[in-house]
C-alpha cells in the first residue's frame, strides 16, 4: 500500500508592518485588535498602499532558496469567500512568484505570497484583526512524500533554511500546514490548519495508520476534510465530500503588478555547508550536522576552526555546547563565540580540563561571568600543571595503598584517584590522573 | 466662482461671509433639490470662523465645497446613499479632503447619489431623488448629481465627485456646469469608497475652469496610501484636434448642432474609432465583475442592520438582501456570475481583452491629436421617473465610458444644448484645463 502526501505550508514573514499598511505585526504581544487600522480593517474607502516590498524580497528568498523558477512580476488576486475573520470578503493572495522547485527530493509545485487572515473565536464571537494583513509565504509541494518520516525530514530542513534565510517568523502559531494524504487507489483526506510542524508528522502518522486500517477492514470511506486535534494527536471529520468551492480569483485593481528583482542573494544554504564543511574540516557527517543546525553557531565554528584545532573543537561543539543549548532549549548567541574560543584555546593547551570546560560555558551561557574570569576566580587553570606534583606526593603519603596496588589490588587504584581529586576539588581529569599514577608506580 | 475666490484671498470677503451666502441659498433652495444627504452647518460655522482670524491664507481659503457621499469625510457620516452604510461614520479623511483642510477648504456636506455610484440619474438613492437646479422636473444626472446640483444651485464653490462611467461628466452636462474627470491614477482614491476599483476617479466640478484647475491643482499626485497613483507625463502639443465620428450616432440633433458651432473654428478633423461600439458592454461587464468582488466587505457583521440568526450563509443573504437596492443586487449578482469558474473565460476573460483594444485604439488616435471632441451625453437630462428599465439608462453612458476604461483625461463644458466633452490623453490634465479655459469664453 504506497501512501502519498503532498504539503500546503503557510509561513509568516518576518516584517516590522503588515502587507498592505503600516500596522505593526508583533501580534501575539499586542492587545486586542490594537495593531488595526482602516486598510487592513477594510472600511469603506481605504485602498491597499503600496506592498511591503520586505515582504516580497523575503519571500523571493524563500522561492530561491528552494530552486524554484522565480517569475518575473508578482501579481495580486483576489481569493472571494465570507468569514468573520476576513474583513474584506476576499484574501489577497498572489500569483505563483516562483515554481517548479525541489527540496529533499520532493517537488515545489508553487510559492506565492498572500495576507493571513484575523482570528476569529468561535465560542465568543468576537474577532481579533490583529494579524490581519501579516505577510504569508505559502509553499504548495506535489504529492511525492512517500511517507509521515519522509514529511519529517522534509520539514526539518525546510525549517532550517527558513532559519539559514532569517526572513520567517519563528512564534508559536507562526507555521501552518495543510495536509494531503492518500494510499495509492483510496480517497483523499485533507487534514487541515496544523499549527506546528512537529503537528504535521502526528497527524501524518495518525492518518496513515488510520486509514490502512479502514482498507485492511475493507471499511469503505470518502474523500474529506479533517481537524487535527494537537492535544490527542488525533484527526477528526470536519467536512465529508468536499464540493469544489468557487473562490472566483480575479486580479486585484488596486495592487499593480510588481516587477521581481533579479539575482536574490541567498547565504550558503544547510545542505551546501554541511557538505563544504565535511570536507573543509574533516568532520564525521553527524559532527558537521550539528554545528550546522544553526548558521550562528556554524559561523562560530568557522570563526574559530581558523586557528585551533577543528576535530578537537567539533569535540566542544557537539559532545558540550549542543547539549547544553538543547537542554536549556534554547539556540546558538553570538556572544558565546570569544568564550568558546578561549576556552578552546585552552583545552589544546592542556591549560584547563575537558570537565572543567564544560562547568565554564556553562557558566557563560547562562549569562554569567566570561570564561577567563570564572576560570581564574574558580581556580580552574593550570590544573594540569599542578598535577603531576600533587600524583607524585600523593604516591609519597600512601605507601600502603602503592603496595597494594602493585600486588593486585584495583579497588587500591581507587583509593589514590580518590584522594587527588579530593585534593583539586573535583576540577582534575580522572583520565589524566589514570594514566599518569600508571606511570609512575 | 473665480471672483469669490479673490475676494477671499484679497480679504475683501470673509469665509464666514461667503459660508452665509451659500446657508442662505441652501436654506431657499435646498428644499426642493435635496442635493445633501448630511448637512454640517454647524461645523462648518465653527470653521469658518477660525478662517476668518487666519492670517496666512491657504489656496482654497474661505472656499465652501460639498463632497460626494462615497468620500470619507472623518467625523461626517458615509452613507454612500445606502442603507448599509445609514450610520457608518468614517474614523479617517481621504487624502483629497486632508489636501483640502490644510488649504483652508470649509467642507459643507456630504451630497446626494447613485447608491454606492450605481446610476447614472441619482434616483438610485436610498434615502431622496436629487432633483436638478435647471428644470426641477428633470434628474441632475448621475451618479454624482448632489455635487453638480449642489454646485449649480450655487449651495457651494466647488464640489468633489466620482467618476467611473461619466459620473460627473453626465451630470455636469445635465445640470449645465463644468464637471472634470481627470486621469486614472493623478488624484489618490484612498477614502473613495470603491465602485470599480479600475475605473474609479475623484475629479471636481465647478461653475468655471478656473475653479476645477483651483481645487485639481491641490487634490492632485502621489499617495503611498493608493497604489495606482503615479506621477504622470504630459505629452508635447501637436497643434491638432478631432472629432469622433462614432460620438453623433444616436446623438440629439440639437446636441450635436450645439457641439459642432463651439468647435467650428478649431479646424478639427473627424476620424473613426471602430471599437468604440464594444466600449458599453465592456463597461458593464467590468463594473460588474470588480463591483461584486470590492461589495463582498458588507456581510451584515459590520455594516448595515444586521441579518436574521442562523448560519454564516443565512446572515449574510438577509442582511445583503435588506440593505442594498435593487441596481446594487442586480450589478452584484451579473458580476458573481460572469467571474464564477464556469463563465469567466467566456465573459470576464473576453472583456478583459477587449478593455485592451479600446485602450490602444483611443490612445494611437490620441498620439496623432491632442484632444478628442464630442458630446458628453447623447441626450438632455430626462424627466425624473422616465428611465424605468436599467438598460435605458446604461444606454446613455456610451460617450463617457469609453474615457474611464481608457483611464483618460475628460473634461463636460457646457453649451446652449447638452455639453462638450473634451478628451485627452492619460497625463495631460493640465494641458486639457488650458485648452477647455480657451473654450470657456
Amino acid at each position: 500500500m504506497k501512501t502519498i502526501i503532498g504539503l500546503e505550508i503557510h509561513v509568516q514573514l518576518r516584517t516590522e508592518s503588515k502587507l498592505f499598511c503600516n500596522c505593526k505585526t508583533n501580534y501575539l504581544k499586542a492587545q486586542t485588535n490594537e495593531n488595526t487600522c482602516v486598510v487592513c480593517t477594510a472600511h469603506p474607502g481605504s485602498k491597499p498602499y503600496f506592498i511591503n516590498e520586505k515582504a516580497i524580497k523575503n519571500a523571493v528568498k524563500i522561492a530561491a532558496a528552494l530552486n524554484c523558477e522565480i517569475n518575473e512580476e508578482i501579481i495580486m488576486q483576489r481569493k472571494h469567500y465570507f468569514y468573520p475573520d476576513l474583513p474584506n470578503g476576499f484574501q489577497r493572495t498572489s500569483k505563483p512568484l516562483g515554481v517548479n522547485g525541489t527540496l529533499e527530493g520532493v517537488t515545489i509545485r508553487e510559492v506565492h505570497v498572500e495576507e493571513d487572515p484575523g482570528r476569529y473565536d468561535l465560542k465568543t464571537g468576537k474577532t481579533d484583526y490583529n494579524r490581519c494583513g501579516i505577510p504569508l509565504i505559502e509553499i504548495v509541494t506535489e504529492p511525492e512524500i512517500k511517507d509521515s518520516e519522509h514529511a519529517k525530514k522534509f520539514l526539518e530542513e525546510l525549517q532550517l533554511i527558513l532559519a539559514y534565510l532569517e526572513v520567517s517568523r519563528e512564534e508559536p502559531g507562526s507555521s501552518r500546514v495543510d495536509a494531503n494524504l492518500s494510499i495509492e487507489g483510496h480517497p483523499r483526506i485533507e487534514v487541515k490548519n496544523i499549527n506546528s510542524f512537529k503537528g504535521v508528522y502526528t497527524a501524518l502518522e495518525y492518518e496513515e495508520r488510520r486509514q490502512k486500517k479502514l482498507i485492511q477492514e475493507n471499511t469503505p470511506y470518502g474523500q474529506e476534510t479533517r481537524h487535527f486535534d494537537e492535544e490527542k494527536g488525533t484527526t477528526t471529520s470536519m467536512r465529508k465530500k468536499e464540493t469544489l468551492e468557487d473562490y472566483r480569483y480575479s486580479p486585484d485593481p488596486d495592487v499593480p503588478p510588481i516587477a521581481i528583482e533579479k539575482n536574490t542573494e541567498i547565504p550558503e544554504l544547510p545542505k551546501p555547508k554541511r557538505e563544504r564543511m565535511e570536507k573543509q574540516y574533516a568532520l564525521t557527517k553527524e559532527d558537521a550536522e550539528t554545528i550546522t543546525s544553526e548558521k550562528k553557531m556554524a559561523d562560530a565554528f568557522e570563526k574559530i576552526a581558523g586557528h585551533s584545532n577543528a576535530k578537537e573543537l567539533a569535540k566542544l561543539f557537539k559532545g558540550i555546547l549542543k547539549k547544553q543549548l538543547n537542554y536549556r532549549g534554547i539556540k546558538y548567541q553570538e556572544k558565546l563565540t570569544p568564550e568558546i574560543e578561549w576556552i578552546a584555546k585552552n583545552l589544546e593547551q592542556n591549560k584547563i580540563t575537558e570537565k572543567s570546560a564544560e562547568a565554564i560555558l556553562i557558566e557563560a551561557i547562562d549569562g554569567g561571568k566570561s570564561a577567563e574570569n570564572y576560570a581564574k576566580e574558580q581556580n580552574l587553570l593550570g590544573v594540569e600543571t599542578n598535577i603531576q606534583g600533587l600524583i607524585e606526593k600523593t604516591i609519597k603519603e600512601n605507601p600502603k595503598a602503592v603496595e597494594d596496588y602493585k600486588k593486585g589490588e584495583e579497588k587500591a587504584l581507587n583509593y589514590l584517584i580518590g584522594k587527588i581529586m579530593k585534593e583539586t576539588k573535583g576540577k582534575a581529569d580522572k583520565k589524566t590522573i589514570l594514566k599518569t599514577l600508571e606511570e609512575k608506580i | 466662482m473665480k471672483e469669490t475666490h479673490e475676494k477671499l484671498q484679497k480679504g475683501i470677503l470673509k469665509p464666514s461671509e461667503n459660508l452665509e451666502l451659500k446657508i442662505k441659498k441652501i436654506e431657499e433652495n435646498e428644499g426642493k433639490i435635496h442635493a445633501f444627504i448630511n448637512i454640517y452647518l454647524e461645523e462648518a460655522r465653527k470653521r469658518a470662523e477660525e478662517l476668518d482670524k487666519k492670517e496666512k491664507k491657504g489656496k482654497l481659503y474661505g472656499l465652501v465645497i460639498a463632497v460626494k457621499d462615497n468620500i470619507a469625510v472623518k467625523g461626517m457620516k458615509m452613507t454612500c446613499a445606502s442603507k448599509m452604510l445609514e450610520n457608518y461614520l468614517p474614523p479617517y479623511n481621504a487624502s483629497v479632503i486632508e489636501k483640502i483642510i490644510e488649504e483652508d477648504g470649509i467642507i459643507i456636506g456630504k451630497t446626494n447619489m447613485d447608491e454606492f455610484a450605481c446610476g447614472s440619474d441619482t434616483t438610485h438613492s436610498a434615502f431622496q431623488t436629487t432633483r436638478n437646479p435647471t428644470d426641477l422636473n428633470k434628474v441632475p444626472g448621475g451618479s454624482s448629481g448632489g455635487s453638480a446640483a449642489a454646485v449649480k444651485a450655487g449651495f457651494c464653490d466647488l464640489a468633489l465627485g466620482s467618476d467611473t462611467g461619466g459620473s460627473i461628466r453626465c451630470p455636469a452636462s445635465f445640470c449645465k456646469t463644468f464637471g472634470f474627470k481627470p486621469s486614472y491614477g493623478s488624484i489618490s482614491r484612498y477614502g473613495l469608497a470603491d465602485m470599480a476599483m479600475s475605473l474609479d476617479q475623484i475629479g471636481v466640478f465647478s461653475e468655471d475652469v478656473y475653479g476645477i484647475q483651483l481645487l485639481f491643482n491641490i487634490i492632485k499626485g502621489d499617495d503611498a496610501r493608493d497604489a495606482v497613483t503615479t506621477t504622470q507625463k504630459q505629452s508635447t502639443t501637436k497643434n491638432k484636434v478631432a472629432i469622433v465620428k462614432e460620438f453623433f450616432e444616436n446623438c440629439d440633433k440639437k446636441i450635436e448642432e450645439s457641439v459642432r458651432e463651439k468647435i467650428k473654428k478649431l479646424n478639427a478633423e473627424e476620424i473613426s474609432i471602430p471599437s468604440l461600439k464594444y466600449a458599453l458592454p465592456t463597461y458593464y461587464l467590468l463594473v460588474y465583475s470588480e463591483f461584486a468582488s470590492t461589495m463582498q466587505k458588507y456581510d451584515g457583521l459590520k455594516y448595515g442592520s444586521k441579518g436574521k440568526p442562523g448560519d454564516l450563509t443565512e446572515t449574510v443573504s438577509s442582511a445583503r438582501s435588506e440593505n442594498f437596492g435593487l441596481e446594487v443586487k442586480r450589478r452584484i449578482l451579473l458580476g458573481t456570475y460572469i467571474t464564477s469558474k464556469d463563465y469567466r473565460e467566456a465573459w470576464y476573460v473576453t472583456t478583459l481583452k477587449a478593455r485592451s483594444a479600446i485602450k490602444s485604439e483611443i490612445e494611437e488616435k490620441l498620439k496623432e491629436y491632442d484632444y478628442l471632441l464630442g458630446p458628453t451625453m447623447p441626450m438632455e437630462a430626462w424627466n425624473i421617473g422616465e428611465k424605468g428599465e436599467p438598460t435605458q439608462m446604461y444606454a446613455a453612458d456610451i460617450l463617457t465610458v469609453p474615457i474611464n476604461i481608457a483611464g483618460l483625461s475628460a473634461i463636460s463644458i457646457p453649451l446652449k444644448n447638452g455639453g462638450l466633452q473634451v478628451i485627452a490623453s492619460q497625463g495631460d490634465d493640465d494641458k486639457l484645463l488650458k485648452f477647455a479655459e480657451g473654450l470657456e469664453k
